[in-house]
């Protein structure tokens, strides 16, 4: 019993500081890529190639002046960063990242716990980051921050719909909500090849949750100064920002585990190259085109937004779930 | 719709792996033109005599009024070859347009530019950038 708890504490363990690590390194690449799609260089100073940045950036908004907005609604003003992170944190005790290994005797699953409704919990837990969005914008009582926390909200709840319709496709292929029976379906094959319409639905949609460029219309900086932290600053601002990378590190691999394939390698005579390293490799590809994404496309416009969301994704998603239960009863399943 | 949407893609993921065209500024420097307009510098002949002899000429054609110059006399011909010095000259480089028209107007080539542009100053306030004579003769750089 005392053996699986620490079993346990050392696998969240783990995790934790591997999500901080993509968490720090995610600002770094941002930036570094940014600055490359641009003919710049990024940031370069600190240690070679800057690769020292997130920490310098880190220590800097420490010793920042933490400034709290007169009349703000304290409570939600303190509890919104605090929730921003919550949600990241929560949804990596159900990622799978690799095949269950014999450590000392004992079975250890590379996964926190293998719950069966894995997909269900990560849609619900993953709409937890709209309350920090919606706190922070409500209890700024500031007018920038109000109108990005309710566009945040209008567009979580279209494109949550969308997120969870595009997965439904391969719920219905696998027959199973638990990230680890929809892993070992792709052995032989990726999801993203029966499911090309939902991994693409699926990453729009997921771009649209976490606020990123073409959707990142909450801090549309152009027109809402900061969007809904405009009113932050010091670490409360770093936890927002901790918030959106991580939810961007655990997007990226829930996509890696539903479309493509999980820790297996892609071609069998790689499969001498652990599962973790296959699934970091992955995830750092998705991570990577999320970041490219932003650097090419130009902001939605609100109404651009919701039409794309309710007349052309939302249809498709649904065309999708019918052919591919047409396909299931015509074929006997895929 | 999907068409442009995957050359945008193209276009930028080319553009990762161009080299940048912004450089590293204070480790590397891009080369500026010989005749580009900077600070400026006082010149002394070869006996180690200012060759200024303040004539106002500077101080007359200055569009932005930054020069400010006061001419003394030099009997012994120590400091100067016609015995005449500029007993002050200041130039305010929070007015200075560096159009170089003070270089055109001295007859004598006693004031000229050089390619330093380095001339941000410390602290805040404007004092820093009012630069007198002592810092005009200053020797900076390879000149």
């Amino acid at each position: 019993m005392i053996v699986a708890i620490i079993v346990v504490a050392v696998k969240l363990l783990i995790l934790f500081a591997v999500l901080m690590l993509f968490v720090a390194y995610g600002t770094l690449a941002e930036r570094k890529v940014s600055g490359h799609i641009q003919d710049r260089l990024g940031p370069y100073h600190c240690g070679p190639h800057g690769l020292l940045q997130p920490l310098a950036d880190g220590l800097k908004l420490f010793f920042k002046e933490d400034i709290v907005a007169a009349e703000s609604d304290k409570i939600l003003y303190y509890l919104a960063p605090m929730i921003a992170i919550v949600p990241a944190i929560l949804a990596i005790g159900v990622i799978p990242f690799g095949e269950s290994i014999t450590l000392f005797g004992r079975k250890i699953d590379l996964v926190v716990t293998d719950i069966n409704v894995a997909l269900l919990y990560l849609l619900a837990v993953s709409s937890f980051s709209v309350y920090a969005i919606v706190f922070g914008g409500w209890s700024s009582n500031s007018k920038y921050p109000l109108l990005g926390g309710l566009r945040s909200a209008a567009q979580f709840i279209s494109y949550e719909l969308i997120l969870g319709l595009s997965i439904m496709g391969v719920i219905m292929v696998v027959g199973s909500f638990s990230l680890v029976d929809i892993v070992h379906y792709q052995k032989s094959m990726w999801m993203v090849v029966y499911q090309p319409l939902a991994f693409i639905i699926y990453m729009i949609a997921a771009t649209a949750e976490l606020n990123r460029l073409p959707f990142d219309l909450p801090e549309a900086e152009s027109e809402l100064v900061g969007g809904y932290h405009t009113e932050y600053s010091s670490m409360k601002f770093a936890m927002f920002f901790l918030g959106e990378y991580a939810n961007m590190t655990v997007t990226s691999a829930v996509a890696v585990c539903l479309f493509l394939g999980g820790w297996y390698s892609p071609v069998s005579f790689l499969s001498w190259i652990p599962g973790p390293i296959w699934f970091v490799v992955k995830l750092v590809a998705v991570f990577f085109f999320l970041l490219w994404l932003r650097w090419t496309y130009p902001r939605f416009r609100y109404d651009q937004l919701m039409v794309f969301s309710w007349k052309y994704l939302l249809p498709l998603a649904l065309v999708n779930i019918l052919a591919t239960g047409g396909v299931m009863i015509l074929f006997g399943g895929i | 719709m999907v068409g442009p949407l995957l050359k945008g893609l193209r276009v930028t993921f080319g553009h990762l792996f161009k080299p940048a065209i912004t450089v590293k500024y204070p480790y590397e420097k891009r080369p500026v033109a010989e005749r580009y307009r900077g600070r400026h510098v006082l010149k002394l002949d070869e006996d180690g005599r200012e060759k200024c002899c303040a004539c106002g000429l500077c101080e007359a054609v200055c569009p932005a009024g930054a020069i400010t110059l006061y001419g003394a006399e030099d009997p012994e011909f120590k400091r100067s070859d016609v015995g005449k010095i500029a007993e002050v000259y200041e130039i305010d480089y929070s007015r200075c347009i560096f159009c170089g028209y003070c270089v055109d107007a001295c007859p004598r080539g006693a004031i000229i530019m050089t390619t330093d542009y380095e001339l941000t100053v410390p602290g805040p306030g404007r004092g820093h950038l009012y630069k007198d004579k002592n810092w005009l003769f200053e020797k900076r750089g390879g000149e």
